[in-house]
């Protein structure tokens, strides 16, 4: 499923987060558009407001509704298709993230989420990123069965979680003629931003945020080792019982006495509570995500140090 | 009493005082004496009492009591009496039936009522009334309505009667005075009549007096009913009340007829009077004679004597002071017949004993006058036993083997007398204990402490020519820890050479013989050499490191500490013990800390600030806090094993150079390891005080103790050595705190030093990055440091790799080499352990499937891992934490600080 997108959304998007969201703050809104053959077309989109403390009553599917209902009346495609958000250093994979966009997926099938990354925008390239649940994670998460048997059956693992909509942008000619007239007029070191040396802040921010995902990560297991083994512990305890009381019955019946009545073994032994799987899954994704960060971030930083380095012995 | 017969002749008032005598006698006393005097008294003094008598005295004594309550207004007593009562009344039920309620009950239950309700008007004084007080008045006085409600004819009658005062004087007289009134004159009878009556009508509300007053009616009523026991209906309040007149005046008349026999007879006449005495007061008047005056006084007579003594004791209602006394005149008797030493010396053994004896429990603590008397016949005991070589005393000789007669044998004494001292401490102890430390009092007590040093003193001299070996160790143990705290100004002064001021000065230096340190050598090496309990030894080397420690003889404390491995198991010990072994530590560290040896000194107190506990730990003081936890009885116990006051280590002190020690090592160490995600807190508790210091909302001058160091510590971790300094030393800390070491002066300087290296450190550490080279000479400038010393600091520092830079010999420059770990650099190390952990854990998950290390590592490997973590993040932590976690000093050098 192809994906397209016009020029106008993504402006509106970083709009909107340059007014709205600093820092780790996070900007949210709705996609509006249509689904054409096997594509999914975003033409316009609208922001939620930023809650506030104050009104704590506001209604925001009310909000959603008047939005597209005057939407419409000035003809604007109208049709939810899905949502966007905004991430700090890549830190979008959450249950938050997940449940949205899964109830998302759940009424319109179509509905992707649009992730925009501000920061790797301000160092020169636009970071736009179009995801959805896939069909087995959906699955999943109808059934609200995340123990650790049932996401094996399942066979889901980090990586496929969530599938990546590849994204084209289309711009109307007339936007297209003005680019390029844009392009000409711009200075040349407008256009080095890219080339940015300074790269240690962002690395220590991405590994800052790297360590605190691998200490989550560290507890889960933590947990689930703990759950294991008490499950084996248990397992054991109720072989122990049952022969036992095999034992005895076979004594009993040698001395022609009834067998003891059968008592309801899981009574006996409740098995403990299985932990949730679904948030290390999480974890180990978001991981996986800063990895794929850090190493994009890192192998264009080596080039940039290359060039650097073969410039500096032109010079 | 005097008061209302004060019109009465010269005879009367003789009479009717006497007359007093006889009757609040205490029951039980009568038998006891008796017991007590020889057997030729006894016919005489048994009184043949009815059931009756015994219950309703026990009542009247019940009555009393609730009199007594009621006058000091204390309802919670009056309560509790008042259901003993009931209790007791009940229990007399047979006799009540028989006899009817006797009057004087009647009597108290009216009073009681009139009492209570009057009190339940007084609206104000209920309101001043403490809590207990007053619910007890609301439930006595719902109690006694509900109870009074039975008898409430009598009550009646009663008030009725009382109403009336008194009826005419002539008609009583004649209704009742057949035989016995004729001895009497019928005037003063008419005059005390009166005065009586009076009395006994104004008894309701005039409290002063009636108590006596109800002890008369009591006691007349049973003794009148006694001489006519055929009258077993109930009589009503006037008649009792003249009967009571008439018992007065019988008794006096027996009295006097006794009085004439008496004197008649020659032989037994004292002993009679005085048992007569004897029976008023419950006190003897004179001291009593033991023996018939015809008996020959020997020495199995006194021992018989002294063991029929002895058998009253420990038995309940035994009158303790009574026993004392007697065995003190039986003394006396001894000596006056020169029975010879071995009969004293036992008797004595007894009188201490029975001295010991005199608290029925083991939580009071002797009164002033038995302790001086326990001294005085403790010292008597000793005279005796220095005087007269030919003394066995042992707790082995048997009852029957002892030899106490005089002759050519060597008396053979049961007993011991290390045992009486060491109770005699003992008690002294809880006396101390006792005494409120901040009183004149206290110092009088401690007054005795030269006493009582003597004592020990002197038996130790005893012992040391006869004891066994262990009785010296035993008596050794006590002289040490009599010594052990004390600071010897004296040694302290001679060694650092000077001389007493004054001739006299000197004279009282000599006299006073060795130096404590040399007593203690010898003392203790005896008992490491001796001893064969663990425990006198265990607190002799804790002594002997405490006493050390206390006059700074470090390196001797460190190393008997170290040797003697008491840390290991000092756990295993009782609570005193452990008690001294935390005092030891803290006098340990107080010491390295004057000595300059900054880490030893935190290490030592670190155990015992840590916890937050230090007064419990040394034992002196109960902490509020579980108070919940502990119950009734195990706070007595921890209330005997607080140390008393004058031997206290000041807890201001020991905090301040806890706290101080804390500083110089933690703020050096904060600036290295800023970056360090694994840096650890040296000391938690001067953390929680730097926080408590940064959550000030307002920062004023310091005040406390506590302020200051952390206003100190903020100036340090700038390098500021100046003001860091400032706070450290200034009026209010010298005043708080470093006036207290003997050795001010040194002590300031040493820690002016130590502050200037520290801070010298610190400086390097916070502020190395922002140089490329420094000059030494404006380091040492900096600081006030030598150039050598800054030379060493930094080289010390270069050699334990904390410092990334060298020396430039020509120039006296520190040149950096800038070699830090960036902060990302430091962030990947970080990340780096934390996967390594995070794979640790992955890989149990494996194990718990696998079985024991499928996996993705065998063992080796997993090892090796391990190893090259441990390489990385090694250093501080085998300096800080290695060997006195558990209170150790063993593996000091390793600390590569």
């Amino acid at each position: 499923m192809g994906f397209i997108q016009k020029q106008y959304v993504v402006m509106k998007i970083i709009k909107h987060y340059q007014e709205e969201g600093q820092g780790s703050e996070v900007v949210q809104g709705v996609l509006l558009g249509l689904v054409v053959d096997d594509r999914l077309e975003i033409t316009n989109c609208f922001p939620f407001p930023q809650h506030t403390e104050d009104d704590a009553d506001f209604d925001e599917v009310q909000y959603q509704m008047e939005m597209m209902r005057s939407l419409r009346h000035v003809n604007i495609d109208h049709l939810h298709v899905g949502w966007y958000q905004s991430t700090f250093y890549g830190s979008f994979v959450s249950r938050a993230l997940l449940d949205s966009q899964f109830s998302y997926q759940h009424a319109i099938e179509e509905s992707v989420v649009l992730i925009y990354d501000p920061i790797k925008t301000a160092q020169g390239s636009l970071s736009l990123k179009a995801y959805r649940l896939t069909p087995k994670l959906m699955e999943i998460c109808k059934e609200k069965d995340f123990t650790p048997e049932g996401l094996k059956k399942a066979s889901i693992g980090f990586e496929n979680m969530f599938e990546e909509v590849p994204i084209v942008i289309k711009n109307s000619h007339l936007i297209n003629v003005l680019m390029w007239e844009l392009e000409d007029k711009s200075t040349v070191a407008d256009k080095h931003e890219l080339l940015n040396l300074s790269s240690s802040n962002h690395l220590e921010k991405s590994l800052q945020l790297l360590m605190d995902r691998v200490d989550d990560m560290s507890q889960e297991i933590v947990k689930y080792n703990t759950y294991s083994r008490n499950l084996s512990k248990q397992q054991q305890q109720k072989h122990q019982y049952l022969q036992r009381r095999q034992q005895e019955n076979a004594q009993r019946q040698s001395r022609g006495e009834a067998p003891l009545p059968e008592e309801d073994i899981s009574k006996l032994f409740k098995p403990p509570q299985p932990p949730p799987r679904m948030d290390s899954l999480l974890i180990a994704g978001q991981i996986n995500n800063y990895c794929q960060n850090v190493k994009e971030f890192t192998s264009q930083n080596l080039g940039k140090l290359f060039m650097a380095e073969a410039l500096q012995g032109q010079n | 009493m005097s008061r209302f017969f004060a019109t009465g002749s010269d005879s009367e008032s003789e009479e009717s005082s006497s007359a007093d005598e006889i009757t609040p006698k205490a029951p039980g006393t009568t038998l006891k004496q008796s017991l007590l005097l020889s057997d030729d008294e006894e016919d005489t003094k048994r009184v043949v009492r009815s059931a009756k008598d015994k219950r309703f005295e026990e009542l009247t004594n019940l009555i009393k009591t609730i009199r007594n309550a009621m006058k000091i207004r204390d309802m919670a007593k009056c309560l509790e009496e008042f259901e003993q009562l009931c209790r007791a009344f009940l229990k007399s039920k047979n006799i009540v039936d028989k006899e009817g309620v006797p009057s004087f009950y009647i009597r108290l239950l009216a009073d009681l009522e009139d009492y209570l309700n009057q009190l339940w008007e007084d609206k104000d004084g209920k309101k001043k009334m403490n809590k207990n007080n007053a619910k007890a008045l609301s439930t006595l006085r719902q109690k006694i309505r509900k109870y009074n409600r039975d008898f409430e004819t009598e009550i009646a009658a009663y008030k009725e009667v009382s109403r009336k005062s008194f009826l005419p004087p002539l008609t009583c007289s004649s209704s009742e005075s057949e035989g016995e009134a004729g001895g009497v004159s019928a005037k003063s009878f008419l005059k005390k009549k009166p005065d009586e009556a009076s009395k006994s009508s104004s008894s309701g509300e005039d409290d002063d007096d009636d108590d006596d007053d109800e002890g008369w009616s009591g006691e007349s009523k049973e003794s009148d009913s006694e001489s006519s026991d055929g009258e077993a209906k109930r009589q009503s309040m006037a008649e009792s009340f003249l009967k009571y007149v008439l018992f007065l005046i019988l008794t006096f008349k027996t009295w006097e007829s006794r009085k004439h026999i008496e004197e008649e007879e020659e032989d037994g006449g004292e002993e009679g009077g005085e048992g007569w005495e004897k029976v008023k007061y419950g006190v003897p008047l004179e001291k009593p004679k033991m023996f018939a005056k015809g008996t020959e006084i020997n020495t199995t007579v006194v021992v018989k004597k002294l063991n029929e003594i002895l058998q009253a004791r420990g038995k309940k209602g035994t009158d303790r002071a009574a026993q004392i006394e007697l065995l003190h005149a039986l003394a006396a008797i001894a000596a006056e017949h020169n029975l010879g030493q071995g009969i004293l010396v036992k008797i004595k053994f007894n009188i201490i004993a029975s001295l010991y004896d005199y608290n029925p429990n083991l939580a009071a603590f002797m009164k002033a006058d038995m302790w001086k008397k326990c001294l005085e016949c403790i010292d008597e005991l000793l005279d005796i036993l220095f005087e007269n070589n030919n003394i066995f005393i042992g707790e082995n000789i048997a009852e029957d083997s002892e030899n106490l007669a005089v002759s050519d044998q060597p008396f053979r004494v049961r007993g011991c007398v290390l045992t009486l001292v060491e109770r005699m401490d003992e008690e002294f102890t809880k006396i101390m204990q006792n005494t409120d430390p901040h009183s004149q009092e206290y110092v009088d007590n401690l007054k005795d402490e030269g006493r009582v040093c003597g004592i020990v003193d002197r038996l130790l001299t005893y012992l040391e020519n006869k004891g066994s070996t262990e009785e010296i160790c035993r008596v050794y143990l006590r002289r040490i820890m009599h010594t052990y705290y004390k600071f010897d100004y004296k040694a302290h002064r001679r060694s650092l050479g000077l001389q007493g001021e004054t001739k006299s000065e000197q004279d009282q230096e000599e006299s006073e013989g060795e130096d404590s340190a040399l007593i203690m050598d010898r003392l203790c090496k005896f008992i490491y050499a001796k001893d064969r309990t663990d425990r006198i030894r265990t607190c002799a080397i804790l002594c002997h490191i405490y006493h050390h420690a206390l006059h700074s003889r470090w390196y001797q404390a460190r190393d008997l500490m170290l040797m003697s491995h008491l840390q290991d198991n000092i756990h295993h010990s009782d609570p005193p013990v452990q008690i001294l072994y935390n005092r030891t530590m803290v006098q340990l560290g107080i010491c390295a800390f004057r000595q300059g040896m900054i880490k030893d000194a935190h290490n030592a107190l670190l155990d015992i600030q840590s916890s937050g506990r230090a007064k419990e730990l040394l034992g002196q003081g109960l902490l509020m806090r579980n108070m919940q936890e502990r119950n009734a009885e195990q706070e007595k116990i921890e209330k005997r094993r607080q140390v008393p006051f004058h031997m206290h280590i000041n807890l201001e002190l020991l905090e301040c150079v806890y706290l101080v020690s804390a500083m110089l090592l933690e703020i050096p160490y904060m600036a290295a390891h800023e970056f360090d995600a694994r840096r650890r807190m040296i000391s938690k508790q001067f953390h929680h005080q730097l926080r408590v210091g940064e959550r000030q909302p307002l920062l004023g001058p310091p005040e406390s103790m506590r302020e200051h160091v952390v206003a100190a510590s903020k100036a340090m971790k700038m390098g500021d050595w100046r003001t860091c300094h400032s706070f450290i030393i200034n009026e209010k800390m010298n005043s708080k705190v470093w006036d207290l070491f003997p050795e001010t002066q040194r002590v300031r300087e040493m820690l002016v030093r130590k502050i200037q290296e520290e801070s010298l450190r610190t400086y390097l550490f916070t502020y190395s990055s922002v140089y490329d080279s420094i000059s030494m000479e404006i380091l040492s400038e900096m600081f006030q440091l030598e150039m050598p010393t800054v030379h060493s600091i930094i080289s010390k520092m270069i050699i334990n790799e904390e410092l990334m830079a060298s020396l430039d010999q020509p120039t006296q420059t520190v040149v950096m080499h800038r070699t830090e770990p960036t902060s990302l650099q430091n962030m990947a190390l970080q990340l780096a352990e934390k996967l390594g952990s995070l794979v640790e854990n992955n890989e149990r998950v494996f194990d718990l499937k696998q079985g024991v290390y499928g996996g993705y590592f065998n063992r080796d490997q997993k090892g090796g891992y391990q190893q090259k973590q441990g390489g990385y993040q090694g250093g501080y932590q085998g300096g800080y934490q290695g060997g006195y976690q558990r209170g150790g000093y063993r593996n000091q050098n390793q600390s590569n600080y």
